[in-house]
């Protein structure tokens, strides 16, 4: 192997570990920027959305396009559900709503431990082959999740910057109070929020789930990343968690091929710190305004 | 009249609750039943579960002119040594249990040592660590056969049929993956190659960067101690990258599971570590009822509990007693060739361990071939051929 082909590979690899994780930070900081929840459970409508997934695509043999939809669609509506029955109640109350958000995690993981079991499941490759360019080669397996990732992020973006209920979103982000008095309907909004979270997280799951593996205990680890890089990023800013994500990525991906596995897990917590001691708000997030 | 009747239904009741809590011996199941590790708890407990029926089925296990029936109380350590220790807690003191299948990992095991030590319960772990069994744990066996017994043939056998000599092998940074990465190294040396071991946090899926780096001047992949899953995903994602080289898995169960995540293709011509033959009858037969009755393949360790097992109870009636866990430990240590699913079983590790409570049964070697598993050779302690 050669050095271009290291570095090409590295950062193609941190990539596509960057934008799963921008994808989990997005739902997890909108859903704290707009319900004010830090919500633990994040990670297992990850898996919930990879379990899916990889039982209609993988064992069911339905059509890609039909598996993928389903998959984030039931996802989503278990989101809901669970805003219903148990977020609604904690908005805006910070510290009770993460406990609460870690039960549901608990809840929802040993469910699926019960339902399908402890052993990991594969689901068959949606693309093979590599893509070569100048002698250095590419999984499409991994190419595919970029790209995928890169058109959700694309499309997230133009519904909150440009359509009506994504403009309702930033304004409630912004000062729920005000934003109802303006007549936004915050009880339609929190929801969406909530689900359109646990939709992108689900999605990530579905991306992911050809490339790894699909298992009750895969959502642990997104979700303390997708929390490190919303630290990293600013809690509730969207374009912090891009950057934060792709950050991570690209920091797990080179130190753990030039250096090694455990100092990438070091180096991670070591910016986090850095940014908590130098720029607490996070790159691009806004300072608390003192009372 | 009415009070007579209350009082001698309830006397009857008592003494009835008394004589069936006397009747029966309750097995411990002592392992991770939630987390990464769950599919060898559920093989445990089935093992236990299979034991315990066959007993049953019989009217109990005749000890002593009595017969026992077998009870099974399990515990989650959720793979945490403190965990563990709390379970382990509860099986001796609130249960009065003195027969534990189980600590299923190795810090669990290292952890509970001095209690069941000192509690005289008799345990079998499936704790790959050196540490799991010694002198100072006359009550500790181990029913399964680790990389301390099958790492140095196999490795002798792999070093001979391919030209790999700078191997590298990646391995959980937990206690079991460090023990088998030492025994690795160890074997590897002895054959006359170097194994570079590298650690990652159990959880992880993604390897490519790390096999980007390592697979630069490597000529051999060793996968052994990684769960199957783990194991396929590796190779996999080596095969990805270009790696075409030797892939060696000297430790696990992992053919099945491999082939279903890496690919006929990616898995051709890898070496694997078998644990049992399904040539054996009643290996096959093992094989069959576990998937007749959970619907799921079996973990490869489960039917070394079930061997573990009848020898245990093999212990209790020619010691003639289910409460005196020295004397039937005693007894435990003498046997050998006792018939099991796996074959005629006994023990050794006397030289290795100081003891010898390490299960004594063959193990193989299979190589994948378009697809399937073909055994290359039959192996124990000391040689494979």
């Amino acid at each position: 192997m050669s050095m271009d082909f290291i570095l090409a590979q590295t950062v193609v690899n941190g990539l596509m570990v960057g934008m799963i994780y921008v994808l989990m930070a997005i739902g997890f900081t909108m859903v704290f920027g707009i319900m004010r929840i830090v919500n633990f459970a994040h990670g297992e409508f990850y898996m919930i959305g990879a379990f899916l997934f990889a039982i209609l695509y993988g064992s069911n043999g339905m059509p890609f396009a039909v598996s993928v939809l389903l998959a984030i669609g039931a996802t989503a509506l278990l989101g809901l559900l669970m805003e219903r029955v148990v977020f609604r109640r904690f908005r805006g109350n910070e510290l009770n709503g993460m406990i609460a958000s870690v039960g549901v995690a608990l809840i929802l993981q040993n469910s699926a431990l019960l339902l399908w079991g402890s052993s990991a499941r594969t689901v068959p490759p949606v693309v093979s082959g590599v893509l070569s360019v100048g002698g250095i080669v590419f999984p499409w397996s991994r190419l595919v999740v970029i790209i995928g990732a890169i058109v959700a992020v694309v499309s997230l973006n133009l519904l909150i910057g440009h359509t009506r209920i994504g403009r309702a979103m930033r304004a409630v982000a912004q000062d729920s109070e005000i934003a109802q008095v303006q007549g936004i309907r915050v009880d339609v909004i929190f929801p969406a929020a909530f689900v359109l979270g646990v939709s992108l997280a689900a999605f990530a799951g579905v991306l992911m789930a050809p490339v790894l593996s699909v298992s009750p205990f895969i959502g642990l680890a997104p979700t303390l990343k997708a929390f490190v890089i919303v630290v990293i990023g600013g809690l509730g800013s969207v374009p912090g968690a891009v950057v934060g994500g792709l950050l991570i990525g690209l920091i797990e991906s080179f130190a753990g091929t030039f250096v090694s596995a455990s100092l990438s897990e070091i180096l991670q917590f070591l910016v986090v710190i850095g940014v908590v001691l130098l720029r607490p708000q996070g790159l691009l997030g806004r300072k608390e305004r003192e009372a | 009249m009415k009070r007579f009747k209350l009082v001698a239904v309830l006397a009857a009741s008592v003494v009835c609750s008394a004589a069936q809590a006397e009747d029966s011996v309750t097995i411990g199941v002592h392992a991770s039943f939630s987390g990464a590790g769950a599919a060898f708890a559920e093989g445990m407990l089935a093992a236990t579960d299979f034991a315990a029926e066959d007993v049953n089925k019989d009217g109990g296990l005749e000890v002593g002119g009595k017969r026992y029936k077998i009870l099974i109380k399990q515990y989650d350590d959720r793979y945490r040594a403190a965990d563990a220790v709390t379970a382990m807690d509860r099986l001796m003191i609130q249960d009065g249990i003195h027969f534990v299948v189980g600590p299923m990992g190795s810090a669990a095991a290292v952890a509970t040592k001095d209690q069941t030590t000192s509690g005289k319960v008799i345990t079998m772990t499936l704790a790959f660590t050196p540490r799991a069994l010694g002198a100072d744990a006359p009550f500790a066996y181990r029913p399964v056969i680790t990389t301390g017994e099958f790492s140095d043939p196999q490795v002798a056998l792999l070093a001979k049929n391919t030209s790999a000599k700078q191997v590298v092998s990646l391995l959980p940074n937990d206690e079991t993956g460090q023990q088998i990465g030492v025994a690795n190294f160890n074997s590897y040396a002895k054959a006359g190659a170097k194994l570079q071991v590298e650690y990652f946090e159990r959880e992880r899926v993604d390897f490519v960067p790390i096999l980007t780096r390592i697979l630069m001047k490597a000529d051999g992949l060793e996968l052994g101690g990684n769960s199957p899953t783990t194991a396929g995903l590796i190779l996999k994602q080596a095969r990805e990258l270009g790696y075409r080289g030797p892939v060696f898995v000297t430790g696990g169960d992992v053919a099945a599971e491999m082939l279903k995540v890496a690919g006929k293709d990616a898995a051709e011509g890898v070496y694997v570590h078998l644990p049992i033959d399904i040539g054996l009858p009643d290996t096959a037969a093992y094989v069959t009822r576990f998937k007749a009755k959970y619907g799921q393949n079996m973990n490869g360790f489960s039917p070394f509990f079930y061997a573990g097992l009848q020898m245990l109870f093999t212990a209790m009636k020619k010691a003639g007693t289910v409460d005196d866990t020295t004397k039937i430990a005693t007894t435990l240590d003498g046997l050998s060739d006792v018939p099991t699913a796996m074959g005629k079983a006994g023990w050794t590790g006397q030289q290795k361990y100081g003891i010898k409570h390490q299960i004594d049964l063959p193990f193989y070697v299979g190589q994948i071939k378009d697809g399937v598993v073909t055994k290359v050779a039959t192996c124990d302690v000391n040689a494979c051929r």
